[in-house]
């Protein structure tokens, strides 16, 4: 926590609140130590304290929130986890009282933050204690230069310009942007725009930061600056830090404490290794076994294959966070299983990539295209896609990925001759002959909406290519069911949850059956639950119509699990073309173009190097890793 | 995707960069009450080639931004110059179009209406390309008292101009991609609009409602003043600017009211 008062730039809360010794304890915390740390911390003076909370939005009828009782003491640093829509953003924003005073609405219970009460105090209030950062890093800046934005607080404060400066210094040097006062804000990476409004709500010195999925538009690389940031404050100054977040492989070993929420209610609240003990279960109050459909870490979900298929229970202290502790979890394992006698395992091969032969469905050639001339985002691009495939594009924010897919749907006209669609010079065909055979779902499922009603919106597609009334019926009513929206025909598209828009926006492209259909980020702001499902329609859309999916995405697991083949661009270059266990093999080219390695491959290669006769090397997914350790 | 929005502010270190947003607006002012003062040619090619001077040297706008940021208006303002040169009246026979007959008097007016509309949007380019919006907000409150409120939603609008711009981008892709083609005439726009609008305005509420949260937190209208971290202001340069700017206009319609300014025909007969 940056100080108030001291000459210390970054003394932490623990010293101003009376120094107890969370900081000491919290700098030799490692992941094992995490347990002891949240209870060490929750004997502290709470800095959040909320008993029977429940939140109705003006005008709706159901609450948001309901029943939440939460004390979160100095320290602390707590993953909230649950669906889309179960009320975590609502919750987070009780911390600082834009719930109940800017987004009105019912406010039932008690609700103490930073010992005021959130129900009497003013927003701004709360602009010393507590910091709040939002998702979309565009919305949330509201100046141009960096160090506007930074000062931005202190000066509504009405702090001496002396203090300001020096406090600005301060948070942009601890975000590790201390050059960068003078830049624009708009010509900077994912990353660094989200340091920048960490630094900007750290110049004040909260108590408490709030953070609702600061993550989701980030590439690997912005994602591991942001929690890089995070893990210090915490760690070394003993920051309270309350977050949302979908992406717990990179967290689960950094938190101290993890909340899962469903349809407004708090279902589980202890340490992270009980947290992932349970696969997709969780305890609701009245110890009641709910399934949850937050994402699990993948080393949590590997320990709790294996123990399943072991016939074993996995306890909470053994459950493991990160890849070492599985890598020692599965060594346990592996040491057991030894002292038994078992038959070699037959090396299990990787997923074959078929390609339909004869001609491919796209041709690239050569492709290179910009909007300003002497300025190409994509260079010399080439490549083909086959029919029936499922292949991810990736790349860091701005290496050109959305560039090139609008290239194939046509929306930036391709050079001549750089483009075969089905054989055919892409640059050639109108947008109606172009959409026949490539569909394209936008991130903001919105912003293709057309019409106000849902069966409407689905139809569109086909009224456009003069289908018939009756077989305008008889497809919208199979799609909608396909992607389980039928009940909701007759409603406005706008009325739905951002799971159902994005199912369907999918939907409206489904209907014209698209031999090519491009994914644009398909899992962002997702909860495991819609991920998983999304991603199957794609499967059944590729099994019934020979479909070539195309997403765009950074999630390294999404490829894992459900891709064959894998596109990398960076700096407009195409510099992978290959299956993906070749491509999470290859450190120095991840490193380069900011990818991870899924946390089961990282895993399964650390096993194999030392048991290359019971793991294969390139394993993509938990099954196929228990399942050769286990035979 | 991002294609940079020409009329919006960039950094840069020129002349006109450097002066306090007062003085360039002073001098926009000026530049607009100069141009408004009498329909002469040869004087809005004047006003015109004085502000072409200012975009490309004292404000170091290339050629080619020139270009982008106006040739909807060039476009506009050559037919609106076409379209009078064939149709005002007048007596000094130039020479005949397909027997209709072109005049001095109705070529002078209609290339000084032309030019007067020109070089009010490239003066207006000029102003947006060199001036900080946030500094412009702050003139408002340290140079010209008004509340920091409204100063700052005046900010604020512009700031998310080329937001709303780019979204409008997306939507439009992102409908093109449904089959939906851009219809023609003024129905068809309306049309569009209509479809653009809900996406539109779903998104511009939600970020709207961010930027809200974002201030608030941060002690936005806590008090009602703020610190202004080194505001702008009006050195001997920028002084010495806007009292040539106020010079001008005062003499320029003192020569007007006084009759001083006579009419030389650019489009002369020979």
């Amino acid at each position: 926590m940056l100080a108030r008062d001291t000459p210390d730039p970054l003394m932490n809360v623990e010293e101003r609140d009376g120094g107890a010794p969370a900081r000491a304890a919290a700098q030799s915390v490692d992941a094992s130590d995490r347990d002891a740390v949240s209870t060490l911390a929750r004997e502290e003076a709470p800095l959040v304290e909320l008993a029977g909370l429940a939140y109705t939005y003006e005008g709706e009828r159901s609450p948001v929130l309901e029943g939440i009782s939460l004390t979160v003491t100095s320290g602390e640093f707590v993953l909230i986890l649950g669906p889309s829509g179960c009320g975590k953003s609502t919750l987070m924003q009780v911390m600082n009282g834009t719930v109940p005073h800017a987004l009105r609405g019912r406010l039932e219970g008690s609700a103490v933050v930073c010992g005021r009460e959130v129900a009497s105090a003013k927003v701004t209030s709360f602009a010393t204690e507590v910091g709040m950062v939002f998702q979309d890093p565009e919305a949330q800046i509201i100046n141009i230069r960096v160090r506007d934005e930074v000062t931005f607080g202190l000066e509504n404060l009405r702090r001496p310009v002396d203090e300001i400066l020096a406090r600005q210094a301060e948070a942009l040097t601890f975000v590790g942007l201390g050059d960068a006062g003078d830049r624009s804000i708009f010509d900077m990476s994912g990353g660094q725009k989200q340091r920048v409004s960490i630094a900007a709500v750290l110049a004040a010195r909260p108590r408490l930061l709030v953070l609702d999925e600061p993550t989701a538009n980030l590439d690997p690389a912005g994602m591991a600056e942001v929690f890089a940031v995070l893990e210090r404050l915490n760690k070394q100054y003993g920051t309270t830090i309350l977050m949302v977040e979908h992406r717990v492989d990179e967290l689960a070993d950094k938190v101290s404490r993890v909340i899962m929420m469903d349809q407004g209610r708090i279902l589980f609240d202890g340490s992270p290794r009980a947290a992932f003990s349970r696969s997709r279960e969780a305890h609701s109050e009245e110890t009641e076994i709910v399934p949850t459909s937050a994402w699990f870490p993948q080393a949590s979900e590997f320990a709790l294959e294996l123990s399943r298929a072991r016939g074993r229970e996995l306890s909470a202290e053994s459950t493991p966070l990160n890849v070492s502790e599985a890598a020692a979890f599965a060594e346990r394992a592996i040491a057991e299983l030894a002292s038994q006698s078992r038959t070699p395992p037959a090396a299990i091969a990787a997923a074959a990539v078929t390609h339909e032969p004869g001609k491919p469905l796209v041709q690239i050639r050569n492709l290179s295209f910009g909007y300003v001339r002497d300025k190409p985002i994509l260079k010399r691009v080439s490549f083909d896609l086959a029919a029936n495939a499922i292949v991810a594009l990736l790349g860091r924010n701005g290496s050109g990925k959305t560039t090139l897919a609008r290239n194939l749907i046509g929306i930036n006209p391709p050079p001549k001759g750089a483009i075969l669609l089905g054989g055919k010079d892409l640059s050639e065909l109108g947008p109606k002959e172009i959409s026949e055979t490539v569909g394209y779902v936008f991130q903001n499922p919105d912003h293709q909406f057309v019409t106000d009603r849902i069966d409407d919106e689905v139809a569109y597609g086909l009224r456009v290519r003069d289908y018939s009334g009756e077989a305008i019926e008889q497809r919208v009513t199979e799609v909608l069911e396909t992607v389980d929206l039928a009940r909701y025909r007759h409603r406005s598209p706008f009325s739905l949850s951002l799971g159902e828009r994005r199912r369907l926006s999918v939907a409206t492209m489904l209907v014209l059956e698209p031999r090519l259909l491009v994914l644009d980020e398909p899992t962002i702001g997702q909860d495991y639950e819609r991920a998983q499902q999304l991603m199957k329609l794609m499967v059944r859309l590729r099994e019934r119509y020979g479909t070539t999916v195309l997403m765009i995405t950074h999630d390294v697991r999404l490829v894992a699990e459900w891709a064959e083949r894998a596109l990398v661009l960076d700096a407009g270059e195409l510099v992978f073309d290959g299956a993906p266990e070749d491509l999470f093999g290859r450190h120095s080219l991840l490193a380069a173009t900011g990818l991870l390695q899924p946390p089961i491959f990282e895993l399964s290669a650390t096993l194999s190097a030392r048991h290359p006769d019971r793991v294969p090397a390139a394993t993509l997914s938990v099954p196929s890793l228990v399942a050769s350790l286990v035979a | 995707m991002s294609r940079a929005t020409v009329f919006q502010f960039r950094a840069g270190t020129s002349v006109f960069h450097r002066l306090d947003p007062m003085t360039k607006f002073a001098w926009l002012l000026s530049i607009s009450l100069l141009a408004f003062g009498a329909y002469i040619a040869w004087i809005q090619i004047l006003i015109t080639l004085i502000v072409l001077f200012t975009a490309m040297i004292l404000a170091r706008l290339s050629p080619g931004e020139i270009w982008r940021g106006t040739w909807l208006f060039l476009i506009a303002c050559t037919s609106f110059f076409l379209i009078q040169t064939l149709t005002l009246p007048g007596s000094l026979k130039l020479f005949t179009i397909l027997g209709k007959p072109i005049y001095a008097e109705s070529a002078d007016y209609a290339l000084a209406s032309a030019l007067r509309i020109y070089t009010i949007i490239l003066s207006s380019l000029v102003f947006v390309r060199t001036t900080d919006p946030r500094e412009l907000a702050i003139s408002l409150v340290t140079q010209a008292g008004i509340p920091y409120r409204i100063a700052y939603a005046f900010f604020i609008a512009l700031r998310i101009i080329p937001t709303i711009e780019e979204e409008i981008k997306i939507i439009q892709s992102a409908q093109a991609v449904r089959g939906v083609a851009k219809q023609r005439g003024l129905s068809g726009r309306i049309k569009d609009m209509k479809r653009y609008a809900m996406p539109l305005l779903v998104g511009s509420l939600r970020r709207a409602s961010i930027m809200v949260m974002s201030m608030e937190s941060r002690a936005f209208g806590a008090y009602p003043t703020r610190t202004f971290l080194d505001p702008p202001k009006m050195g001997l340069g920028g002084r010495l600017f806007c009292a040539g700017m106020v010079a001008a206009v005062i003499g320029w319609y003192a020569a007007l009211l006084f009759g001083l300014v006579h009419t030389v025909y650019v489009f002369a007969p020979k």
